[in-house]
């Protein structure tokens, strides 16, 4: 995980770079330590035939000396004892080159110091020789053989001596040899190695940039297309878009946002100076207050406001913006401009629409309930007077005339339960009725109550389970569960009592399939009752207003009964359906929803 | 020198009871000549009182017997309806007729006589009255005051409930609970 | 029970049905004096006239010109003077909010008046006798509601 991210982000290449720059000075290092101990060892090999120069010569000054004591020994010439004479400061000089060359060996500078030593015994025996030859010239044979037999002796050690110089030196030079032999040796390997390793990281690398630069260039590629999607996307929305750059207070406007002002794109240089010379007049300082709002808020709510575009034409735009993170860290803000003309229109349009449907069904509802409640005076008078005419000169009126003044009261009756009933159906609009939360149970207690005159008559009994208690319109249910079982009274089977089922169960959302499926809770309350029933086929056509499915006669009624219920449903969101079979008997269903 | 002088009984009557009675603080309506309709409970020491200060004009308080037994009729009425204490089965007629020692019809027959209405109506209207002040003290659902004025059920109360005043035992609970707000929120 | 008359105050703008409200005075055996009054105002005036001798029962049409039913429900609920009066609302046909809405701001009872004479009699009739029972019996008069 951490190697493939490794191998994605940039560092990669850092890395890469940081690495061969480093192989790179590895590599120099390591060439100049080459050099360097080439040109050592060359020393080395300087130095160490030197010094076995330098011994040889040593020999040859001391062996100098030998031969010229030697002569003198022989010919007493004076003339042989110069070299001797010389030899000491030669051997001297030489002496100390040799020191100084092997200086930086101790084995050697011990071996030295014998030599020293030796080479002082020699020429202290010479001496002493030449000193006792010279001096005495009686001397003592023995003693002079003596004398040189220790200087040859001497002798044999300073030659095995400078030869075990010698073979040291040569050791210590081949040591030195096999010393740069051996780190020689790992030098190929290592470069080698770090030939290999340079290889690898380049390989990477290249694969990865070459990688980037696909990606690069179908990353460009992608954008040039979005770019030009975008460009279409604002003509054919009809919306342009803009930027604003904080810090150099500079603005942006896309092509399209020149051409909502009815412009050239780009035709001007983009600015609030010169957008605002396009703003209606009117809307001018509240284009101004939002612009302000730019710089407070991360987040610019849309506000709409009307432009004159150059032809005079009015246009009503909508801007909304808001801030965003550059790559570079300047703050922008970006947005768009929408012409929204006719958006504006059509809800003005619709809103007056609405309006005139508004009052023209306030109107229908007034005139409604003033019908049915004004024609209620003229019935009522019509009635009470008749109720008089009737209570005081029934018994002097002709035959027909007492017919007459029969029928002219059934007319009156019917007209009154006509009325009646539009007035109930009138009444039951939803507008500015209070929702409250009422207990089932007691509407229906009430309605039994209402009832009871003619439960009583026909022996009725009503069933039900426990009803829930729902927030709904108080006196409208009363009047649906008035309505529904009065129904089913009325309608009951000649010599049945009649017996109504009352049941309620909850419906989970999208569960009963006569019910839309949107998601909401209802409560079914069904009224089943054992009366004459009726053609399913007019199961939806008994909610119609007006309509019955009997004459007049054989049943009293308006036929809105049905009708008012299914408003008080509607008007609580809920539904109705009926069920019937013909002389088996009615169900009515009521959904109504709740939380 | 003389002054002729001539007065209205009636008036001067009138006015003298109604002074008195006035300062005796009793509540009250002047029925015609020599009635005068007590609209309150008048306990004995006010109604002594007002005999005495009646005393000095000769004026004097007649006890009329019926009136007295209607009262106590009514008032057995309200003890019966109101009282817990009165076992539940015991009939209304036999309980008056014990405590009042009087038959029955004869109670029955002097109550429509004298209130134009008859000893059940007002045991009717006692009950109902009652479960009025049960209504509006909220301490009680409808299915406990049907109960507890030994109606056989719910419904029972509220078929007799309507009758009497026209509206259902919820109807009057809601007016009498909006009325409350509507005070509430014109005193705050 | 009444050897006084008890007062009636009717204030109706419709002449029919002040017509029909007297005549079933009239008809009843009750002993009663009945005072009709046009509108509202009309009502007003005289109930806050000092002299004036107050109702026992006031019955109120609510569709009145100038001050309707209502205006004079509140008024006279305003001014302790009135507490005795027992308010009849007597109207054509209203909504149950409208019904309970006039007993919530003070009336003891409501009457839809009814469509024939017969009715009418016997309603007044039971207004009046119950209204001398509460009187008589010493019952609250807060909790006096009826609806016919």
């Amino acid at each position: 995980m951490k190697a493939k991210q490794l191998y994605n982000s940039t560092l990669l290449l850092k890395v890469i770079f940081t690495i061969s720059v480093a192989v790179i000075f590895f590599i120099a290092a390591i060439t100049y330590k080459h050099i360097t101990t080439l040109k050592e060892s060359s020393k080395w090999v300087e130095q160490s035939h030197e010094i076995n120069m330098e011994l040889e010569r040593l020999m040859s000054y001391i062996k100098d000396a030998e031969t010229g004591q030697r002569g003198y020994l022989l010919t007493k010439n004076e003339e042989y004892l110069k070299p001797y004479l010389t030899s000491k400061s030669l051997i001297n000089n030489s002496y100390k080159r040799v020191s100084k060359l092997t200086s930086n060996s101790l084995i050697q500078k011990i071996n030295l110091k014998h030599l020293l030593f030796l080479i002082n015994k020699r020429h202290n025996y010479l001496s002493k020789t030449l000193y006792l030859v010279q001096t005495e010239p009686n001397y003592d044979h023995k003693v002079l053989n003596e004398y040189l037999h220790v200087g040859r002796l001497t002798m044999d050690s300073i030659r095995l001596k400078i030869e075990e110089m010698s073979s040291t030196q040569k050791k210590i030079l081949q040591n030195r040899q096999l010393e740069y032999e051996s780190s020689m040796n790992y030098t190929p390997l290592l470069i080698y190695l770090t030939l290999m390793v340079t290889l690898v990281l380049i390989t990477i690398a290249f694969i990865k940039i070459n990688r980037d630069v696909v990606k690069l260039s179908k990353t460009v590629n992608t954008l040039s297309v979005a770019n030009e999607v975008s460009s279409l996307a604002e003509i054919v929305g009809g919306f342009g878009s803009w930027q604003h750059n904080f810090e150099t207070n500079t603005y942006t406007f896309s092509d399209n946002e020149y051409r909502l002002l009815g412009c050239e794109p780009q035709s001007f240089e983009a600015s609030i100076e010169e957008f605002i010379k396009f703003v209606h007049p009117d809307d001018l300082e509240y284009v101004m207050e939002n612009v302000k709002n730019m710089a407070l808020l991360a987040t610019l709510p849309s506000f709409t406001y009307r432009v004159i575009r150059k032809n005079g034409e009015i246009r009503h735009f909508r801007t909304i913006g808001r801030a965003v993170k550059v790559s570079s860290g300047e703050r922008t803000y970006i947005g768009t401009t929408s012409d929204v003309t006719e958006e504006i229109y059509a809800k003005n349009f619709i809103e007056e629409r609405n309006r005139e449907l508004e009052s023209n069904n306030k109107e229908l509802t007034a005139f409604n309930y003033i019908a049915s409640h004004d024609l209620q005076e003229p019935l009522r008078k019509i009635e009470t007077f008749l109720s008089r005419l009737i209570s005081s000169d029934f018994s002097t009126l002709s035959k027909p005339g007492q017919q007459y003044v029969n029928s002219i009261q059934t007319s009156a009756n019917r007209m009154r339960t006509l009325i009646d009933d539009l007035l109930q159906f009138s009444r039951t609009t939803k507008t500015e009725k209070s929702l409250e939360k009422v207990d089932f149970n007691l509407l229906l207690e009430n309605a039994k109550v209402e009832l009871n005159q003619i439960m009583e008559t026909k022996n009725a009994v009503i069933e039900s389970n426990n009803l829930p208690t729902l927030k709904v319109i108080p006196f409208q249910i009363q009047q649906l569960f008035i309505n529904i079982i009065g129904n089913s009274l009325k309608y009951s089977k000649e010599n049945t009592p009649p017996i109504i089922k009352i049941n309620s169960s909850k419906i989970a959302a999208n569960s009963d399939k006569s019910l839309p499926a949107n998601n909401h809770n209802y409560y079914k309350i069904t009224f089943e009752d054992n009366g004459i029933g009726f053609e399913q086929e007019y199961a939806t056509k008994i909610f119609t207003l007006f309509n019955r499915l009997h004459n007049k006669n054989k049943y009293e009624g308006t036929g809105i009964g049905l009708a008012i219920c299914k408003k008080i449903v509607e008007n609580h969101n809920g539904f109705i359906f009926s069920k019937g079979v013909l002389n088996e008997g009615s169900m009515f269903s009521i959904y109504l929803p709740f939380e | 020198m003389k002054a002729f002088i001539k007065f209205d009984f009636n008036t001067a009557c009138k006015k003298i009871l109604k002074e008195k009675l006035e300062e005796c603080g009793i509540k009250h309506r002047i029925l015609g000549f020599g009635e005068v309709e007590f609209l309150e409970k008048v306990s004995p020491e006010k109604l002594n009182l007002f005999s005495k200060l009646l005393d000095p004009y000769g004026i004097e308080i007649v006890k009329n017997q019926k009136t007295i037994l209607i009262q106590k009729i009514k008032d057995a009425i309200v003890d019966m309806v109101f009282n817990e204490n009165i076992s539940v089965n015991v009939k209304s007629s036999v309980y008056l007729s014990e405590k009042l020692n009087y038959s029955y019809g004869h109670l029955s027959t002097l109550f429509s006589e004298v209130t134009y209405t008859s000893i059940e109506n007002f045991i009717i209207l006692q009950k109902i009255e009652f479960a009025k002040q049960l209504i509006i003290s909220n301490e009680l659902s409808l299915t406990e005051i049907a109960f507890k004025l030994n109606y056989s059920s719910i419904a029972h109360l509220s078929s007799q409930f309507k009758n009497s005043t026209g509206m259902t035992p919820s109807a009057f609970q809601r007016v009498i609970i909006k009325r409350k707000e509507l005070i509430n929120k014109n005193n705050p | 029970m009444m050897t006084e008359y008890i007062t009636i105050y009717l204030a109706d703008d419709d002449a029919d049905d002040r017509l029909f409200f007297t005549d079933a005075f009239d008809e009843l055996k009750i002993n009663t004096k009945v005072s009709t009054f046009n509108d509202g105002v009309d009502l007003m005036n005289h109930l806050n006239d000092p002299d004036a001798i107050l109702p026992n029962v006031l019955f109120l049409d609510l569709n009145m010109p100038k001050k309707n039913g209502l205006e004079c429900l509140l008024e006279i609920k305003k001014n302790e003077k009135f507490n005795d009066i027992a308010i009849a609302i007597y109207s054509t046909s209203s909504t149950e909010e409208h019904i309970e809405e006039t007993f919530i701001n003070g009336a003891n009872i409501y009457i839809k008046k009814p469509n024939d004479f017969e009715t009418l009699k016997k309603i007044l009739s039971e207004v009046v006798t119950i209204n001398w029972q509460y009187h008589t019996s010493n019952l609250n008069k807060d909790n006096f509601l009826m609806r016919m």
